[in-house]
């Protein structure tokens, strides 16, 4: 057992979390708010530059060849300083499902770009329904010679606004289980069909509704299997839900750490308000599940890194993180009074970004629900003991 | 960045698994700070007790010298945890001597005491049960104000005084006492001794209470001109109070355990629902879901604590944030668990020993004794208190 870290992966971190303190404080934070492409171009390219984007690809497709644990160091990095960026739309729910799913083709031809030039790409998964289920998943792709005609309608599809390409989640046939018959197809965002609308959300994060009008993609952009897309969905929710968990991970600790500051130096009845307590047992409690938010996040990316990906751990990690990171932005937020529910605190641009880290990769239900199937399935160990 | 246990720390699981097959019955399950209630529990707690002493298995972490298996602190935490999920019984001899009386002797004790005391202990011998005297009626969370005097007289202590919620005191052959030895000290944690009493002593009474469900588990002890050898003195004199803190550091190192018990509990409540077919309705498997997080989120931060103290770090206000956690912990499941079960969890807990009791009546066991263990060893807020103010650094508050 080792609670620790590498050093190499000590120096990602270190690194990681130079580049956001100058290149991202929270003013730049607050003035791209307004800026309509949601994210900065030019700190984009230096995140590649710096071989960011590159993190888990193998060097022959241009990354760095890392490991995924260093990927979880990364997020938890991006969520501790907020960074409105197209990070995980482009690597995440990407770049790491065509490393495993594209064939090689696919592969020199997509990840070199993400790596190298950080070249934005986005997932197109959720609809009307914003769930994770397969049976949500409607959008019609109908077979027409050699070219499938996508018509439907995605929603918060994040950065859909700058994205080049795009993965295109689609129901190819109606035909057995609700997971059958699902094809991921990878779209060029400019496609003739493809009509493109910021929604305006909270977190500034350029969720889009991307409706498709009998879109032709030809039979060669598929990623993986026709039919068998399903699987690409859920290694995806598997390591997204663990990656968007560190990232909520990291804003819950800086939460926390700035609220404790904040306790420490505001002055009331002539003390310290950190010195009452009502306000240490917030404390206490909140550094309790941040903590315990921390290190089931490190496990469960622990087991990724090393090919022994606990599902239950991964829900586990990103349930936790659901209620962490609310609780701590609200909890937070009162304990600052007054002033923390005004734009001028730090803490209220976390919160903003609740709602939208809560949903990624699966809400909390969605999770507990995986959780108990598996717990129904398994042979509890006192039963089996005695056989 | 390693989070599974070595091979030879899985085997050592396995073998206490073997351990449990062979000596536990399949539908035993031995209930938290029951086994001190009734002389036939007793018996059978001791009788098993014996046979991991055998093993070494009551003192794991500590040295070979000692009587200790001389293994990790990893391995500690492996029986510890399994522990709480079979329910074995003995494994802590009345709650004092394997868990912070040895240990504490080992700092500060003499080497007559280490001799005396340490091998019963690590033998599992009744001589080598204990209980711990800390709390006064008027000395509870503020434990430094305690009354209890022991007066040196020639090569004795003249002790007077009332201790009481003293566990297994019944039981004990020896009793680790806290007790004020400079009543004239300018600040009240200075002034206290800790000193070893035998149980045995003249003017020495213990009178039973009970518990809210009618377990005998505590007691009230009086002091009447109790005589103990000057040699019974632990450590320094009127220095007491940094090595009562470390003892109870010893004593809150238990979350580990506590999450084995939820996860036992957790894993009945699944077979219990899918018997029954309550686990198809929807808030049945929310609540699954959400004490399964739970224990894993508290399992976690246990074992990083043990891991810290099996690297030598030191352990500050950790066991403290996981003594408060699971306190919060076992309240959440035991709820959780007698909601499932629904109307068979008022079944007496004394004697639910029946056919309308459901999953060995550890649910309405751990209901009623959550709270207990929520006020042993310091009340979930006073470790609230030491987290605030070891760990976060923030300004006292009383």
């Amino acid at each position: 057992m080792d609670f620790s870290f590498a050093q190499d992966q000590e120096l990602i971190r270190k690194s990681a979390k130079e580049f956001f303190e100058k290149e991202c404080p929270k003013d730049k934070v607050r003035e791209l708010k307004e800026e309509p492409k949601g994210y900065d171009p030019n700190m984009w390219k230096k995140m590649a530059k710096l071989e960011f984007m590159g993190l888990v690809i193998p060097e022959e497709y241009g990354g760095t060849e890392g490991e995924f644990v260093d990927l979880m160091i990364f997020m938890e990095e991006i969520g501790r300083n907020i960074v409105p960026c197209p990070y995980f739309s482009t690597v995440v729910c990407c770049a790491m499902p065509v490393l495993e799913f594209g064939t090689d083709k696919q592969k020199k031809e997509i990840l070199p770009k993400i790596a190298q030039k950080g070249e934005i790409w986005t997932l197109a998964l959720t609809e009307e329904s914003v769930s994770y289920e397969p049976e949500d998943i409607k959008l019609k792709a109908d077979l027409d010679k050699d070219a499938y005609l996508l018509t439907g309608t995605k929603l918060f599809v994040s950065y859909a606004n700058v994205a080049k390409k795009m993965l295109v989640v689609a129901r190819t046939s109606e035909n057995g289980n609700a997971s059958d018959g699902i094809t991921v197809f990878i779209v060029d965002a400019k496609t003739k069909g493809i009509s493109i609308e910021v929604i305006p959300t909270t977190a500034r994060d350029m969720r889009c509704e991307v409706k498709f009008d009998n879109v032709s993609i030809s039979k060669e952009n598929i990623l993986g299997e026709a039919g068998k897309g399903w699987e690409v969905i859920d290694y995806l929710i598997q390591h997204a839900s663990v990656l968007k968990a560190a990232e909520m991970s990291g804003g819950a600790q800086a939460v926390f750490e700035l609220t404790t500051k904040y306790t420490k130096e505001r002055i009331q009845f002539d003390k310290p308000i950190a010195s009452f307590q009502a306000i240490q047992f917030r404390l206490v409690e909140l550094l309790t599940e941040v903590e315990s938010l921390k290190y089931l996040v490190h496990k469960a990316a622990w087991n990724i890194n090393v090919g022994t990906s606990n599902r239950i751990l991964n829900s586990i990690a990103k349930a936790k993180a659901n209620s962490v990171y609310h609780r701590a932005c609200y909890q937070g937020i009162v304990m600052h009074g007054a002033v923390g529910w005004t734009e001028e605190m730090d803490i209220g641009l976390y919160h903003l970004r609740t709602k939208s880290l809560e949903f990624d990769a699966g809400e909390a239900d969605f999770h507990k629900e995986k959780i108990v199937c598996d717990l129904e399935q398994k042979e509890p160990l006192f039963l089996s003991l005695y056989k | 960045m390693d989070f599974q246990f070595t091979e030879r720390e899985e085997n050592f699981r396995q073998e206490i698994r073997e351990f449990v097959k062979k000596n536990l019955p399949k539908d035993y399950y031995g209930n938290f700070l029951e086994e001190e209630h009734d002389d036939k529990s007793w018996e059978f707690a001791m009788s098993i007790a014996k046979k991991l002493a055998e093993k070494k298995w009551l003192t794991i972490a500590w040295p070979k010298e000692y009587g200790g298996m001389g293994a990790s602190h990893m391995e500690q935490l492996i029986f510890k945890e399994e522990v709480g999920y079979w329910g074995i019984p003995g494994t802590t001899m009345g709650i004092s001597g394997t868990g912070w009386v040895g240990p504490s002797l080992m700092i500060f004790g003499t080497k007559e005491q280490k001799e005396k005391y340490i091998p019963l202990i690590a033998a599992g011998d009744p001589d080598g049960v204990w209980c711990t005297g800390y709390s006064e009626p008027d000395s509870g969370s503020d434990l430094a104000s305690l009354q209890t005097s022991a007066k040196r007289e020639g090569d004795e202590y003249i002790i007077n005084g009332q201790k009481v919620w003293t566990s297994a005191a019944h039981r004990a052959r020896w009793l680790w006492l806290a007790c004020k030895t400079d009543p004239t000290a300018k600040k009240k944690h200075h002034g206290i001794s800790l000193v070893v009493v035998d149980m045995k002593s003249k003017g020495l009474t213990v009178r039973p209470l009970e518990n809210l469900v009618g377990a005998h588990i505590f007691n009230e002890l009086f002091f009447n001109d109790v005589r103990i050898p000057a040699e019974n003195l632990v450590g320094v004199e009127n220095k007491g109070w940094s090595q009562l803190m470390q003892a109870l550091s010893f004593e809150r190192g238990g979350a580990v355990t506590s999450c084995g018990v939820c996860k036992r509990i957790l894993d009945e409540l699944i077979i219990y629902t899918k018997e029954t077919g309550l686990i198809k309705k929807s808030p049945i498997r929310q609540k699954l879901a959400d004490i399964a997080v739970d224990i894993e989120a508290a399992r976690i931060l246990a074992y990083e604590a043990d891991w810290k103290i099996s690297k030598g770090m030191t352990v500050i206000y950790e066991p403290s944030r996981d003594k408060a956690n699971c306190d919060v912990l076992f309240e959440k499941v035991s709820r959780i668990g007698t909601e499932i079960i629904g109307a068979y969890s008022q079944i007496d807990t004394l004697n639910s020993n029946n056919r309308w009791r459901k999953l060995k009546g550890m649910v309405q066991s751990l209901y009623f004794i959550c709270m207990g263990m929520a006020i042993a060893a310091g009340t979930t807020d006073t470790q609230r208190n030491i987290v605030g103010q070891f760990g976060l650094h923030l300004p006292k508050a009383y």
